[in-house]
């Protein structure tokens, strides 16, 4: 029932409708469908503004409709409280408004019109049905050419060629720069590349120097090292051979040496070893150390047991001269008392025959002490004045002769001992 | 009419490449480069980062700059790039870049040797060729060839020169005599004089050429004469000194003079009868040729058999002593003067 708007060809659509809008059409007051179906391209479009069904005003406080289905009596009752309240604010209002004053008595206000033309005021408005309707849309036909109107003069000017612009002469500096800028930089190569080159030549004539002196600097070097080697070799070999000679002369000098000298050897070590001992007769020698010590240890032990009886004897010999000559020392105080005694008697009798016992008993009296001193002189020898007195008698004898005189006296003491003891014995 | 319309097209300018990128203008295209190659996401970006960047560092003055802007590091991690495009155009931008000695200082001093060298591994063709012409371009000077020793390249580098393609295996060549200059035990350790006999028998001069020479440089120390004599370089040096290409000649006779130093090389080189193809040389039109070959003759000179055979051929040598090159004239005495040395 819509027409869709027809799709505009140009290329520059963006916009695709799923449904294309349209204009919402009137309801229908009658409800007659054959009647309309002819009709039914031009279908009544009412007008927006007077729509019931579209909302106008504010939306924030629109009627909503009540939930429930059947009126809530308490609100039915507010609401026509709320009725009867603006009809009474209405009323009140209506009475406030200033009025312009009644009318003067045996008027009337009346409204009426002061227009130049009179105006049928009627409720019925006057309506007339006009259709419109544009044709199917067509392409947009091309503007036709917009041909001013002529006004002014004409005048024409034509530019010819090379007037305005010589292009061999402004291509000209272009094409220098393209071109210098194209010679510069294989210039700058080439000579690059030529340098380089250059170098490389300079590097093998170089290196073929060098590569020469290389050989020359080795091969020198081998040489001198070869003839070095040589050198020492054969100076080696010099050494080697003074070496050698040497040592033979060194040979047969110790070798001559050597046979001098053992030439007496053989004699030498026998006559060393005969004069250490080393060539001994068994039997002497078995004699000389097993018997000879044996007999002088033997004679040792003999001399020895003399000895020691020797002293003991002369200790016994002490003894009893001691016992003696103490027991004589008595007798002869004894004596001397009764010769004291005696002689007194004598002299009183006969005086020259006492002189003639003192003269014989004098000698024996003077041996007595001798052997007496000498005896307690050994007898005892811590006897300090015995011992006094026998230093001074050895001192004595001891003057006249030394050792062998001490040694005789020992000797004399030992022979007195014996006489002593002779006496003894021949007591 | 030849005037201009002011249509605007929907076509790009002629002449511009659109797999570059575009340059900002003065100091701030090496910068918005430089953030380009370091943005990880857009592979398609960097592409176009390092394409430009290669053409832009072809002018010298360009080079310093980007140098300074620290474009290498960014350019290193692109090295380990999953790209291809990435890696090949990095690794011929690191080889615009060793071709300046402040480049060579930045590639030094960042450390990319490893990286490079790792690229050797490369399947692509190209990123390897590049990769060794950087190498190369760096071992040319004493520093750079000293970094390549320290990072221990030598080994890796004879590795590869047994196996790759002779394009690059010339500029693996050319690498390993810079080292050997600087130090010879690492490529003896790794069988260096092996693989440069076998090259000895390559199609191409060039390979034959620079093999010889890097055998020469090897056979400097004592250590490498022993292995020359002991592998067998000898014979097939002398099959070289008759070759067409006048740098193979010297090369093999420069090797030869070296190794027939010692003792033992004297007689290897007499007994594989070494004087006859060495006396053609000593007329030889390239002078390097004739100071070499006079240095082979010096050296047999010196061992009794050498000088027995040479006393022969005394008078050819003699005239080479008014030789125009000052250097051939002081060799050819010396060769002289030890062919009639009596002891």
């Amino acid at each position: 029932m819509a027409t869709a708007l027809a799709q505009q060809p140009n290329e520059g659509n963006t916009y695709t409708f799923s449904s294309q809008p349209r204009a919402v059409p009137n309801r229908r007051k009658y409800r007659d469908q054959f009647a309309q179906q002819n009709s039914d391209e031009v279908p009544h479009h009412g007008n927006l503004m007077y729509d019931r069904r579209v909302i106008r005003g504010n939306t924030y406080s629109q009627h909503v409709l009540p939930a429930v289905a059947q009126p809530d009596p308490v609100e039915i009752q507010r609401q026509q409280e709320m009725r009867r309240r603006a009809m009474a604010r209405k009323r009140a209002r209506e009475q406030l408004r200033p009025k312009s004053p009644e009318a003067v008595e045996g008027r009337k206000h009346i409204d009426i019109q002061t227009e130049l033309y009179l105006e049928e005021l009627a409720d019925r408005i006057e309506e007339a049905d006009v259709q419109c309707q544009t044709d199917d849309f067509l392409d947009r036909p091309p503007s036709p050419l917009f041909v001013p109107a002529k006004s002014g003069e004409d005048k024409e000017t034509q530019i010819l060629d090379n007037e305005l612009f010589n292009f061999d002469i402004e291509v000209k500096p272009i094409l220098e720069v393209l071109v210098g800028k194209t010679i510069e930089q294989s210039l700058l190569e080439v000579c690059g590349e030529e340098e380089l080159a250059n170098l490389r030549a300079q590097q093998r004539a170089f290196e073929e120097l060098r590569n020469a002196e290389l050989v020359e600097q080795q091969r020198l070097e081998e040489q001198d090292r070869r003839h070095r080697e040589e050198k020492a070799r054969r100076v080696q070999q010099q050494r080697e051979v003074q070496e050698k000679e040497r040592e033979t002369a060194n040979k047969i000098a110790a070798r001559a040496f050597a046979q001098s000298y053992l030439a007496d050897l053989v004699p030498s070590v026998f006559g060393t070893l005969a004069e250490h001992g080393y060539f001994y007769d068994p039997v002497e020698r078995d004699v000389e150390s097993g018997f000879l010590p044996w007999l002088v240890d033997a004679v040792n032990t003999d001399i020895d047991s003399s000895v020691r009886a020797r002293a003991l004897l002369d200790g016994l010999l002490r003894e009893v001269i001691r016992d003696r000559h103490t027991a004589y020392r008595a007798l002869e105080t004894r004596i001397e008392q009764q010769r004291m005694a005696e002689e007194d008697r004598r002299a009183m009798v006969d005086p020259s025959a006492a002189a003639a016992s003192e003269t014989q008993s004098q000698p024996r009296d003077e041996d007595e002490n001798d052997a007496m001193a000498n005896l307690e002189a050994t007898g005892a020898p811590g006897d300090a004045p015995d011992a006094d007195a026998d230093d001074s008698a050895a001192a004595k004898e001891a003057e006249d002769a030394g050792d062998a005189d001490a040694e005789g006296e020992a000797d004399g003491e030992g022979e007195a001992d014996a006489d002593g003891g002779d006496g003894e014995d021949e007591n | 009419s030849k005037m201009a319309t002011s249509v605007i097209s929907a076509n790009l300018p002629p002449n511009i490449d659109p797999t570059k990128a575009t340059m900002a203008y003065g100091n701030g295209a090496l910068r918005r480069l430089n953030r380009e190659l370091q943005d990880t996401e857009n592979m398609l970006t960097r592409q176009k980062a390092v394409k430009a960047l290669c053409d832009y560092l072809h002018d010298h003055e360009h080079v310093a700059a980007a140098i300074h802007e620290g474009i290498v590091v960014s350019l290193k991690s692109l090295l380990r790039d999953t790209d291809v495009t990435c890696r090949q155009l990095s690794t011929m931008c690191f080889y615009v870049i060793s071709q300046h000695s402040v480049g060579r200082e930045a590639i030094l001093d960042t450390g990319t040797i490893e990286p490079l060298s790792a690229l050797f591994e490369d399947a692509e063709d190209i990123c390897r060729r590049n990769a060794h012409m950087a190498i190369e371009m760096l071992s040319e000077v004493p520093f750079g060839a000293d970094g390549i020793v320290q990072a221990a390249l030598v080994p890796k580098l004879i590795e590869k020169v047994k196996s790759e393609h002779d394009e690059i295996k010339e500029y693996i060549l050319d690498t390993l005599h810079f080292c050997l200059i600087v130090n010879t035990q690492d490529a003896l350790k790794a069988h260096g004089m092996e693989v440069f006999t076998s090259l000895l028998a390559s199609n191409l001069a060039t390979i034959r050429a620079k093999a010889a020479r890097d055998i020469m440089d090897l056979s400097v120390p004592l250590d490498g004469k022993d292995k020359a004599v002991e592998v067998g370089t000898v014979p097939a040096l002398i099959g070289l000194l008759g070759d067409n290409a006048s740098a193979v000649r010297a090369n093999a006779a420069g090797a030869l003079s070296f190794i027939a130093v010692t003792t033992q090389g004297k007689y290897t080189a007499l007994n594989a009868d070494c004087v006859n193809p060495l006396l053609p040389l000593v007329n030889d039109p390239n002078s390097e040729v004739r100071v070499n070959a006079l240095k082979v003759v010096t050296c047999l000179a010196e061992a009794p058999e050498g000088r027995k055979i040479l006393t022969g051929h005394v008078e050819q040598i003699r005239q080479l002593e008014s030789d125009e090159i000052t250097n051939v004239r002081k060799h050819a005495e010396i060769a002289v003067r030890v062919i009639t040395w009596r002891p």
